[in-house]
């Protein structure tokens, strides 16, 4: 029988794993002052103009200085690098005065001139950014720079919400994009290194300034270490090495929570929705009689019914999501509707209202008039636990139905090519993330004719009489100079939305966010990017 | 041969139980206890319940049955494929043989994994937990064969140029004959390969599992199961989490230990 014996090669190998353990998730040690936390992969770009993807828009937001910036907190916009802005009686020029003395970070000044060459570049369709877009007709925005500090942009139509477009635009020295290393914002980016960590350092030139007249940023730098496994970030989180989780998912919440329960934070619901939907594109390649279930309010809204959403709430989201009737979250204080009639949970209703339909019941198992067994698929993705969780639940309440469903987990990719290409799935249940509570940035959701209106998408004449609607509806809210029209419509959306319910809500996750003890300054906020909106605030105690 | 025996009789022993807990009434692998998430034993749940509130004991006591069924003939069907591709390659002209080794080489250099996750986006959206378990345990066995083939081959061409055979061939046996003389003596190395394949199969599947490729929900599976523990948040709820490790290990030690004395 052998035995084992600490040689010195054992004690190697043992100081080795140690070591690694220990190390592991230190990309790059911490410099003095510096704040840490995580991306969830590689930033695409770093050039301001082409950003397309939530880790870039993240730097954009470090490091860009931008005209307007919107508070998330008090969800107004705010002159940042403009002294002050006009909107003209017509809501067709914007006019822009810059601060006095404004610096990129090398040094240099920062003109008008700069400011007007940012803002066409967004425009110029080479650039491909999704930015543009935002004005409705970017080809005839037209930029005049009267004097050195005056920016005035000339607009072919009226834009709603204009202002929070410019928080979109990074200001960069003209003709010389930099790609985030000189700009005019609290931070420039450093170092990056692909798949480790992107590293942020100060820019001794941004113009903020506390009441104290104390220089802004306060935090010498910021490094983002590219880690997407909640698992590991949580436990380095615990260890120090991050500041903060922002949008932490519920069930390490639950776990943070219970060792130390200051480091937490549930802000309550978030403008984000979890939905699911049906397939009803006529040309999908699904059976005549299965297209025609999905088409059907009567299916749609007895499945609606028969979901418990308190549930999925409560099991799924560990309490940490509030059940979900429609597409504006109760965080959309100035957009939610109150009085919205939404079908309530009823599986005795929904019963009835499928065998008024057609549909009956044969044994256990649900058939069409034409005697087809219900059955289908609900596609989810697979890094999402919660989602997952979401559809098993849902496939024993719709078991009450007599409906025969199959849960499906794909990855991301292998999902969004059967979405938007190939059309070929059942039903779906996903997320949608809204960093605007204005409901104009819901317009490529809405209108019938958009490439992102999920349950029929790209339509070139709406296909029923409520899209055609919901598409009149949109155009008021994206035209109306008074507020008042614009929520009157918005209602109108949400209430044939509840009706015919293309998408069927579930829950509003809520805005979950973890906190070092040893940062000050944070004041969570619902909007993204959440914990450090006011990045330039933040500071670790004792730094100074 | 105590130690097999003992280890023979107490997987059986496991399968006996886990069909009695299938088969008891009003046991279900899917019915969810909304009200009792993540519970620890209970009188109801004697193994606590999951996530969503599914009986733990019902779920692994069908994801055992259902691994070993699987794994079991997945292996029969790859030890049945690998000696007859082994005794073909053996028994046949130089040309047919050397053709047949290199299909098995190039099987041995695929990359399985992709392979398996090519087939799984091919099924239908609503194939049944299953069809998706069948088709599992299938491509597994599809895979497996080669490696078994090469050393049935090279069993098999010791056999081929023993004297008893180049005296029964000499004597007239007829090649269609072969099989039946030189498959019972190819038994003391089919029996081991067919016994490694088992626990190979059921740890492919939990792989699977892991990775989210494995049989679709609500059917439990080994490596459904596994995946519960790759988050510590959970691990902190109740120590029934451990169950269906605890049991995979023993069963790959019994396994073991049924195959150690072949």
């Amino acid at each position: 029988m052998q035995k084992l014996r600490f040689s010195p090669r054992w004690l190697l190998l043992v100081l080795t794993a140690t070591l690694t353990v220990a190390c592991a998730g230190q990309a790059a040690p911490r410099l003095p002052g510096e704040l840490a936390w995580t991306i969830g992969s590689d930033p695409k770009t770093f050039d301001p103009a082409k950003v397309d993807d939530q880790w870039s828009e993240q730097i954009r937001y470090l490091t860009g200085g931008v005209l307007l910036r919107f508070n998330r907190l008090s969800q107004s916009v705010e002159p940042q690098l403009a002294e002050s802005w006009k909107l003209s009686a017509d809501g067709k020029t914007v006019t822009f005065k810059l601060r006095r003395g404004l610096e990129f970070s090398d040094g240099s000044g920062l003109t008008a001139k700069d400011a007007a060459w940012s803002i066409r570049r967004v425009l110029l369709p080479a650039t491909g950014s999704p930015v543009a877009e935002e004005f409705l007709s970017p080809a005839g925005v037209t930029v005049e720079t009267p004097d050195e500090r005056t920016v005035v942009v000339n607009l072919p139509k009226r834009v709603i919400g204009i202002g929070k477009v410019f928080d979109e635009i990074a200001i960069e020295p003209a003709e010389r994009s930099s790609e985030g290393r000189v700009t005019a914002g609290p931070f420039v980016v450093s170092e990056y290194r692909r798949s480790q960590y992107v590293r942020l350092r100060r820019n001794a030139h941004y113009l903020g300034r506390d009441s104290s007249g104390v220089a802004l940023p306060y935090a010498t730098g910021v490094r983002l270490d590219v880690l997407a496994n909640s698992e590991q970030v949580t436990r380095l989180f615990e260890r120090g090495e991050y500041d903060v989780i922002n949008y932490l998912p519920p069930d390490y919440f639950e776990l943070l929570k219970q060792k130390d329960p200051g480091a937490v934070r549930d802000l309550g619901p978030s403008l984000n929705t979890e939905q699911l939907w049906f397939n009803q594109v006529p040309g999908a390649a699904l059976p005549a009689w299965e297209k025609s279930w999905f088409q059907s309010q009567a299916f749609r809204v007895a499945v609606s019914r028969a979901i418990h959403r308190a549930d999925l709430a409560r099991i799924a989201y560990e309490g940490h999501a509030t059940p979900a009737y429609s597409f504006m979250s109760p965080a959309n204080g100035v957009w939610y509707d109150n009085e919205l009639k939404v079908p309530k949970e009823d599986v005795g209703a929904a019963k009835a209202g499928l065998a008024q339909a057609g549909f009956r019941l044969k044994g256990s198992v649900l058939e069409d008039a034409a005697g087809h067994a219900v059955r289908f698929s609900i596609l989810t993705n697979a890094t999402n636990a919660a989602r997952q969780k979401m559809a098993t639940l849902i496939q024993q309440d719709l078991k009450a139905l007599g409906m025969d469903v199959t849960v499906v987990a794909l990855d991301f990719p292998a999902l969004i090519e059967r979405l938007m290409h190939t059309q070929d799935y059942e039903a779906c249940l996903l997320g949608l993330e809204n960093v605007d509570p204005d409901p104009n940035a819901m317009m490529n959701i809405w209108l019938s004719s958009s490439a992102n209106h999920q349950w029929n998408p790209s339509q070139k004449t709406p296909a029923t009489g409520w899209e055609a609607e919901i598409d009149r509806a949109m155009g008021v809210q994206a035209s109306s100079l008074k507020q008042a029209e614009r929520k009157q419509a918005m209602d109108r959306v949400e209430q044939i939305v509840a009706d015919q319910q293309p998408f069927i809500y579930l829950v509003y996750p809520n805005a979950l966010h973890a906190v070092s003890a040893r940062l000050e300054g944070v004041q969570p906020a619902v909007l993204e990017p959440g914990l450090f909106w006011n990045v330039e605030r933040l500071r670790l105690r004792g730094a100074r | 041969m105590r130690l097999r025996a003992v280890a023979t009789g107490l997987l059986a022993g496991l399968c006996v139980v886990s069909a009695g807990i299938l088969i008891a009434p009003g046991s279900s692998y899917s019915n969810q206890d909304r009200g009792q998430l993540f519970a620890g034993a209970t009188a109801a749940h004697p193994a606590g319940t999951d996530a969503l509130g599914r009986d733990r004991m019902v779920r692994v006591a069908a994801a055992f049955l259902l691994s070993m069924a699987g794994a079991t003939l997945a292996a029969a069907a790859t030890t049945a494929a690998a000696a007859g591709v082994g005794l073909l390659a053996a028994f046949s002209p130089a040309y047919v043989s050397g053709f047949v080794l290199l299909i098995c080489d190039a099987f041995l250099a695929l990359p399985w994994l992709f392979l398996l996750m090519m087939v799984r986006s091919l099924l239908p959206l609503t194939t049944s937990p299953a069809n998706s378990a069948a088709v599992t345990f299938f491509v597994l066995a599809a895979l497996g064969w080669p490696a078994c083939a090469r050393a049935v081959y090279r069993g098999a061409l010791g056999l081929k140029n023993a004297e008893w055979m180049l005296q029964a061939r000499a004597g007239g046996l007829r090649g269609r004959q072969i099989a039946g003389y030189v498959l019972p003596n190819l038994a003391p190395l089919l029996m081991p390969q067919f016994l490694v394949s088992v626990p190979a199969f059921v740890i492919a599947e939990a792989n699977l599992g892991a990775l989210g490729l494995g049989i679709g929900e609500p059917l439990p599976s080994w490596g459904g199961m596994l995946l519960e523990l790759e988050n510590s948040a959970t691990l902190l709820r109740t120590p029934w989490v451990y169950l269906p490790i605890a049991l995979l290990v023993l069963v790959l030690l019994l396994l073991e230990a049924a195959t150690q004395e072949v």
